[in-house]
């Protein structure tokens, strides 16, 4: 939460963000978390996280159009704030889809075009995670890529269903 | 599922039993046992409570039940999406009534550490980090956390590192349920298969139990939701005794 606030503050253009909770942390000691009094006289004393503005952003969205409007189902956690606190936006996405078809529900649209840089079609692409309402998480993939050996991580990548167009269904 | 209690059902129980009529309650990431308890709650009680959960999801239904806490099958059926800004946003005004808080240790006045064991620059277990523990643990009207190893390096005296301070009112363990009293988390009951001195002996920390009881014992209600719950003993198997 005391991220979401950092990038809330970028997204807001100011400095710094105020967030409930923290006192009694270690973290504000280790993080040189500030808390600041309420200048309004209320007596409460409240944390401020500094802006935190991310160079790229990147999220996987369920569908894409042409000029790059993102569409999300589901629960979209941080892509919000996320998207509006970076610098730049990149997105991958299910499936490519006619504007017209992202017009007719607008309020589905994460992000819109404009914020978008670059778009790339990568079906499967949350692999080994999940993508509502799509596909869910790879279990045994994600415990097979964890064991800390030789090798792991070269097999992880071969099997990228992507890599093998396997799900190319959606 | 003998009338025993095994490590698993206690602790799924015992934190099933932490939520109240009418409360909005909250489980986040890496909290299977939270989210089983929550879902437990809703097959098992006849009052009515809000389930919120990490993945958004509003009073889910899920089909199956999932292995990870913040699976988007938490959001099947459910009739809202009130993603991370919205359940942080909530707990921060004080408008959410209970959340389980994962620990890997907490101390007897009820702060946890899930940031790292040792010292931070060097670190013997570097730990994933709170989510939004030191956010929400202050500002929760109540918390509750819960560990499946009763030992004295998981229940201890100081913490290597004090990720959340605040709300925590109740911990339990495979043998034992602490609520905290007067600052202090006291004992306020344990396993009937297990002896206060074993408690004393397994607990880092000081406590009072001089109010301490046998902890009730399961329900039929409560098992069979649990069986429901894990019907091929998925979850039960990953709880070590």
């Amino acid at each position: 939460m005391t991220l979401v606030a950092g990038l809330r503050a970028a997204a807001y253009g100011v400095p710094f963000q105020p967030v409930g909770g923290v006192h009694g942390s270690d973290l504000a000691a280790l993080n040189g978390w500030r808390k600041i009094q309420d200048p309004y006289g209320s007596g409460q004393e409240v944390y401020v996280i500094p802006a935190i503005s991310p160079d790229v952003a990147v999220i996987h969205a369920n569908e894409v159009d042409e000029h790059g409007n993102a569409r999300v189902l589901g629960s979209p956690f941080w892509d919000h704030p996320l998207t509006r606190a970076a610098k730049r936006v990149l997105v991958t996405a299910e499936r490519l889809v006619p504007s017209e078809s992202l017009a007719a529900q607008p309020e589905l649209t994460l992000v819109p075009g404009f914020m978008v840089e670059a778009a790339a079609v990568v079906p499967r692409g949350a692999w080994p995670g999940s993508m509502h309402p799509l596909y869910e998480v790879d279990y045994p993939a994600v415990e097979a890529y964890l064991r800390d050996e030789d090798g792991v991580l070269e097999a992880h990548l071969a099997s990228a269903p992507e890599q093998n167009n396997v799900g190319r269904d959606s | 599922m003998s009338s025993d209690w095994s490590s698993f059902s206690y602790i799924v129980v015992n934190l099933a039993r932490q939520i109240r009529p009418g409360e909005i309650a909250f489980s986040g990431v890496n909290s299977t046992l939270a989210m089983l308890a929550c879902l437990l709650a809703k097959r098992a009680y006849d009052f009515h409570f809000t389930y919120l959960n990490v993945a958004g999801g509003v009073e889910p239904v899920p089909k199956t039940i999932p292995h990870s806490s913040s699976d988007p099958a938490l959001v099947e059926g459910s009739p809202a999406i009130f993603a991370n800004e919205d359940f942080y946003d909530l707990c921060a005004r004080g408008a959410l009534d209970l959340v389980f808080l994962g620990c890997a240790q907490v101390d007897g006045e009820g702060r946890t550490n899930v940031s790292v064991i040792g010292e931070w620059k060097n670190p013997k277990v570097r730990l994933p980090g709170g989510g939004g523990a030191a956010v929400m643990m202050p500002t929760a009207k109540r918390v509750v956390t819960w560990r499946t190893e009763h030992s004295v390096r998981t229940l201890v005296e100081k913490l290597d590192f004090v990720t959340a301070a605040g709300n925590l009112q109740a911990v339990v363990t495979p043998i034992a349920v602490f609520r905290k009293r007067d600052g202090r988390l006291a004992l306020e009951s344990r396993d009937p298969q297990v002896t206060l001195d074993e408690v004393i002996r397994r607990t880092g920390f000081k406590f009072d139990a001089s109010s301490a009881k046998l902890t009730a014992p399961i329900t039929v209600r409560e098992r069979a939701a649990l069986e429901g719950l894990d019907p091929r003993g998925e979850f039960a198997s990953a709880v070590r005794a």
